[in-house]
């Protein structure tokens, strides 16, 4: 009765699940291998997946559908795909559907496709004990799947973990082969899985690299049509690996290298060659602690919080410097474009909770058109008034949440604007001035006195 | 009347004096940055940014819960608000005009902008006095005089900067309705004495001078009408302005330190009377007239004050203005007031360090102006007489003598120069004379001042290499002693190279950042101000030490045993405890050096009555914390907090471990354990130490 039920119940969800698939998906399409290498060796979770996809009709296809579930999806920063040798950037439809989000990618139609899949999901790594004292070491969970969740059946396919050291408390070891070699953890090569597989594993090991997220950036860029942009990035910044429980000793800190491992003492913004007047400050004044390295093709910072993080520990800053506008706006007559990067690089495999991007564009900057990388939420344009402006400018607003590296990418923003617009300021300050001499003029060659006194 | 050259000289020199004087007190953010100073000035600014954020009226009615933790403290009703408001109107003015400036920025750079105004000002109250020459060098001099720097450096956010102006343009005012009996000026100079009182509480001295220049030309026979005008319009006008200041009140007509102002006003209208009287009245009549006003005004007016004392209407002189008269006074009475360093007594060294050669000159001056009495000339001696006095008895006050030092020395220089420069012989006249006289011209010149030549030239050059070392001297003072921060410190390491402590602001941020919002923090009164600006966290006592027994409860804490001292702390709800320590660095004010003041404030209450400074010396009388110390000394709570792992840190070569730099001693108690606290934070260079206190223990555990 019991295994008649579990029967009923399993041929009842398969075809749900199928009926579901069906409306989009070709069943007959198949992965011929699956090559994952997941790698969680930081606080991120990056995901590559090496995909051969073959229809088993013989016939050409050019849908393919990938699947993400949907709790790993809140976490799912960026996704790129590509074909696996010519490395050209597919476009991908995102579909709610009930196993989770579909990507369904549209291809040149073909028999065999070999697909590059990046993934890179943001707040995977979950710090296990949440809190930890100075001297210990940080330890992290990562829940995953030993399969690749897939709408298609997969003939060969193959999982390979890699971790930042060796050190690792547990992991699960189901299904077989399970195999650790130094920092790597291998699951498979598993044969001819049926679609929508899980089989969850947990890798819970030593992760000391820097857990650090940006919970919200303001970036704001202010154009001059003089011949300088300048940009001011505010941050705030979280330690956001496991908590400090107890005392925080300096001590410790400055004589045992054991002590606060996790903690991040400094790191590497990387600005644009031509950064010039960087500067590096918070509410209470210039932070001194920082260096400024010049290299060829970027201007490298060493900042240094005034205190270091530890897990749980927040930090607030702005930091800004000018570059030449030459390098990023272009024109054609009275018709501009600006070619700027989205975000800066503010330390390496960083997470960025809140992104706001606002552009200054020039006093009478009209038709301002953004052309984004990706999908942006735009805001309402506001106008910014500074320096000796009479109507404002135009501001340019808009935001987007989890951002990683690979979101470093060049906006554009096309505009009009009129040369002569630039003579309006100096021609302000001039008619200024020529009243005020005037007046002075007149002030001191009449007099206004009603009353004559009389010479002593 | 200049002529055009010279006219175009004089605004050529008092523009350069401007720019100079705006441009020597940039040394401190060319050396460090654009922040600003000290410890006042942390709240002026926070004040500031306050009233320029929330308007006036919230400011006025502001209660502040961030300082003074339960009582908090009445902003709006407890400070001088003309610092305030002048810097968010020209914020605000700069807003108008869409000119984005930071009120940071505004704030570092108002007091050399006003250091430029009263360089102008300087120009005319000397020109008034004396001459357009003498008001000059006095304007240049003034621009870079060490002793007017020190307190208006950029950044040095604090009242004195634009006080010191306020006052110039009051005596300016003065001088002009004295000198024209117009009332014009007169009101213009009581508008002068508002903006004044609106700024420093040292309008109190200025509420003296007036006056007491009045009675001297009263004595010396020199009242008249214009002086009537002057002072009566001044007196009225001034008092009823000032009162509007909700922290003046009515002091005006209730405290001593006012009266002399009130008598000398009730005295001008006598005479005045009297005066008037004499004219339409024959001399006996007169007499008798005279003798009994007189007798029954000196009855009434001794009655009425009697009354006032005994009721206690007039309140007696506070003990900030005792100390003015009789310097040992706050020294024995009140150790509040005598635990701050610039409320001591100024050494002579100081003088010549602040002022230079004006030291020399200024007597001159004083004689220059004997040896030609007008009005003005008087109120310059008596300016100069009682400032000096003044800036004898607190070493701060030498920012007001420092303006009439200036003067007179312009007088003098400008005086002596005149008259030798004339004596110089110039090869350009010699030119000039037609050649037929010259022969015997040229004999009747020798006769005349053939020696005196080489003397003048002599002196003129003595003069000047005199001015060029002030010149030198004022650079090499601002550079050295007045331009740091005091917030970020700076030190030479052994290859030469610059270090920067910059701990206490890392301390503050990592408050800000780091700690709860409404957490209350227990520090030393000192770093008060620096806490609610910077941390922007809830602390016990700050730099306005308006309630002692508060601060001298923390100092009940610092000095007790960590029980007992727990005890105090869950009392006044603390969470976390805040020290500085310079033990590793060699940072002598920290506060183990300033633990003895703590324990004296702490034992002047009831509250404290069980602690006695004596008990916290060691064997031989000293006050020392190595193995001689005395044991309270070494279980109280600050010596726990400071020295806390310290016994384990190697500070010197070929010492031993927990050799604390300051006091050049191996501490006496090492290795022993918290038990109510624990470490929060401590910077780098350990200068800032922060505790958090912990939680009381569960029951029954």
């Amino acid at each position: 009765m019991e295994v008649f039920e579990k029967l009923m119940l399993l041929i009842y969800i398969t075809c749900c699940s199928l009926l579901i698939v069906n409306g989009a998906i070709d069943p007959e399409v198949i992965n011929k291998s699956v090559e994952r290498n997941i790698d969680i060796s930081t606080q991120l979770v990056k995901i590559t997946h090496k995909i051969q996809a073959t229809h088993t009709g013989k016939k050409p296809f050019s849908k393919y559908s990938f699947l993400v579930n949907e709790k790993e999806h809140g976490n799912l920063s960026f996704i790129s795909i590509k074909d696996l040798s010519t490395k050209k950037e597919f476009k991908a439809q995102e579909n709610k559907i009930s196993a989770g989000y579909e990507y369904e990618i549209t291809f040149p139609s073909t028999n065999n496709q070999h697909l590059h899949i990046e993934c890179v999901f943001t707040k995977s790594l979950i710090p296990h004990p949440s809190k930890i004292t100075q001297n210990e070491k940080q330890l992290v969970r990562y829940f995953g799947n030993a399969y690749f969740y897939t709408p298609y059946q997969v003939l060969t396919q193959k999982t390979t973990i890699q971790l930042p050291t060796s050190t690792v408390e547990y992991s699960t070891n189901v299904p077989m082969p399970v195999v650790q070699s130094g920092s790597r953890i291998s699951y498979g090569p598993y044969e001819n899985i049926d679609p929508l597989q899980i089989s969850e594993i947990i890798v819970h090991y030593e992760n000391q690299t820097p857990f650090l997220s940006v919970t919200r950036l303001e970036r704001v860029i202010e154009i001059s049509h003089w011949g300088n942009i300048a940009v001011e990035e505010t941050i705030d910044m979280t330690h956001s690996g496991a908590e400090l429980k107890g005392p925080f000793s300096r001590y410790d800190f400055q004589k045992d290298v054991r002590s606060g491992q996790s903690s991040i003492k400094n790191y590497k913004t990387i600005l644009p060659a031509s950064a010039t007047g960087v500067y590096y400050r918070d509410t209470n004044g210039n932070i001194s602690t920082s260096n400024m390295k010049i290299m060829k093709d970027s201007v490298e910072l060493d900042l240094r919080p005034r205190f270091p993080l530890f897990g749980g520990w927040k930090t607030h800053y702005t930091i800004g410097y000018n570059v030449p506008s030459f390098e990023y706006l272009f024109n054609n007559g009275n018709d501009y474009l600006l070619k700027m990067r989205v975000i800066d690089h503010i330390f390496d495999d960083m997470v960025v909770e809140d992104a706001t991007v606002k552009i200054i564009l020039p006093e009478g900057a009209s038709n301002v058109k953004l052309i984004s990388p990706y999908p942006v939420n735009r805001k309402e344009d506001t106008l910014h008034f500074t320096y000796l402006d009479t109507f404002g400018r135009p501001v340019i607003t808009f935001t987007k949440t989890n951002l990683v590296e690979n979101h470093i990418h060049d906006f554009n923003v096309k505009y009009n604007f009129s040369n002569l617009n630039m003579l309006q300021e100096p021609f302000l300050v001039i008619i200024f001035f020529f009243i005020l001499f005037g007046i002075v003029i007149v002030f001191i060659r009449l007099d206004f006195s009603i009353y004559k006194e009389k010479e002593n | 009347m200049l002529s055009f050259s010279g006219n175009l000289l004089k605004i050529v020199i008092l523009i350069i004096s401007a720019i100079l004087s705006f441009s020597s007190r940039l040394f401190s953010v060319l050396k460090f940055e654009s922040v600003i100073h000290e410890f006042d000035p942390y709240f002026n600014y926070r004040t500031t940014r306050f009233l320029a954020e929330h308007g006036f009226y919230k400011f006025h009615n502001w209660f502040d819960d961030r300082a003074w933790y339960p009582l908090g403290r009445i902003i709006g009703g407890t400070i001088y608000p003309g610092l305030m408001i002048t810097s968010s109107a020209l914020f605000n003015v700069l807003r108008l005009l869409n000119i984005t400036v930071d009120i940071r920025n505004i704030c570092v750079f108002l007091a050399p902008f006003f250091s430029s105004l009263t360089t102008l000002i300087t120009y005319h109250l000397t020109k008034e006095i004396y001459t357009t020459g003498s008001g000059l060098v006095a304007a240049a001099m003034i621009a870079i005089v060490p002793g007017y720097i020190s307190r208006s450096v950029a950044g040095s956010y604090d009242n004195e900067g634009i006080a010191i102006f306020c006052m110039l343009l009051t005596y300016y005012m003065w001088i002009k309705a004295v000198k024209t009996g117009s009332m014009f000026w007169a009101t213009m100079s009581s508008l002068a004495y508002f903006y004044m009182v609106s700024s420093w509480g040292g309008y109190v001295f200025l509420i003296n001078l007036i006056p007491l220049h009045v009675l001297v030309l009263m004595f010396i026979g020199r009242f008249s009408h214009r002086i009537y005008i002057a002072y009566s319009v001044l007196y009225s006008v001034g008092t009823i302005l000032s009162m509007q200041i909700s922290f003046v009140g009515f002091q005006p007509i209730q405290s001593s330190e006012h009266m002399l102002a009130l008598g000398v006003f009730g005295i001008c209208q006598i005479k005045a009377f009297v005066n008037y009287l004499k004219s339409k009245m024959t001399k006996e009549y007169f007499e008798v007239m005279f003798q009994a006003i007189t007798s029954t005004v000196l009855i009434a007016a001794m009655f009425i004050v009697a009354v006032l004392v005994f009721t206690g209407k007039v309140s007696p002189w506070t003990g900030r203005f005792y100390s003015l008269l009789d310097p040992s006074y706050a020294k024995n009475h009140i150790p509040i007031i005598a635990s701050v360093s610039e409320h001591q007594p100024t050494s002579w060294s100081s003088f010549y360090f602040d002022l230079q050669i004006l030291v020399f000159l200024f007597p001159a001056g004083l004689y220059i102006c004997f040896s030609k009495l007008t009005d003005e000339n008087i109120f310059i001696i008596l300016y100069g007489i009682t400032s000096i006095y003044f800036a004898g008895v607190m070493v701060r006050l030498i920012l007001v003598l420092a303006p009439v030092m200036c003067m007179l020395s312009g007088i003098t220089v400008s005086h002596l120069l005149t008259k030798y420069v004339n004596f110089i012989e110039t090869p350009f006249a010699e030119k000039v004379v037609p050649k037929v006289k010259q022969k015997r011209h040229q004999k009747k010149l020798e006769q005349q001042v053939g020696v005196k030549n080489e003397i003048a030239v002599g002196f003129v050059v003595v003069l000047t290499v005199m001015l060029i070392t002030y010149t030198f001297h004022s650079t090499w003072v601002t550079l050295e002693a007045y331009s740091s921060p005091s917030i970020v410190l700076s030190a030479r390491s052994h290859d030469g190279g610059k270090i920067i402590f910059d701990d206490f602001r890392e301390a503050y941020y990592w408050l800000q950042m780091n700690t709860p919002e409404n957490s209350k923090i227990m520090s030393w009164w000192d770093y008060g101000y620096q806490i609610t600006a910077m941390a922007n966290r809830t602390i016990l006592v700050d730099n306005n030490t308006w309630n002692n027994t508060h601060i001298s409860r923390v100092g009940q804490a610092m000095a007790s045993t960590e029980e007992k001292a727990f005890e105090i702390m869950k009392e006044l709800d603390v969470d976390y405890v805040l020290i500085i320590f310079g033990g590793l660095t060699g940072y002598s004010s920290d506060d183990i050096n300033k633990f003895l003041w703590m324990i004296r404030i702490g034992g002047s209450t009831a509250g404290g009555a069980d602690i006695n400074e004596r008990d916290y010396y060691g064997a031989n009388g000293e006050f020392r914390v190595d193995k001689e110390a005395s044991p309270l000394l070494l279980n109280c709570l600050m010596y726990k907090l400071s020295y806390y792992r310290f016994g384990q840190v190697y500070t010197e070569a070929s010492k031993p471990p927990g050799w604390d730099r300051v006091r050049a001693v191996e501490i006496g108690n090492k290795n022993f354990k918290l038990s109510t606290l624990e470490e929060a934070y401590t910077t780098e260079h350990w200068l800032v130490r922060i505790y958090k206190v912990k939680d009381l223990r569960n029951r029954g555990v």
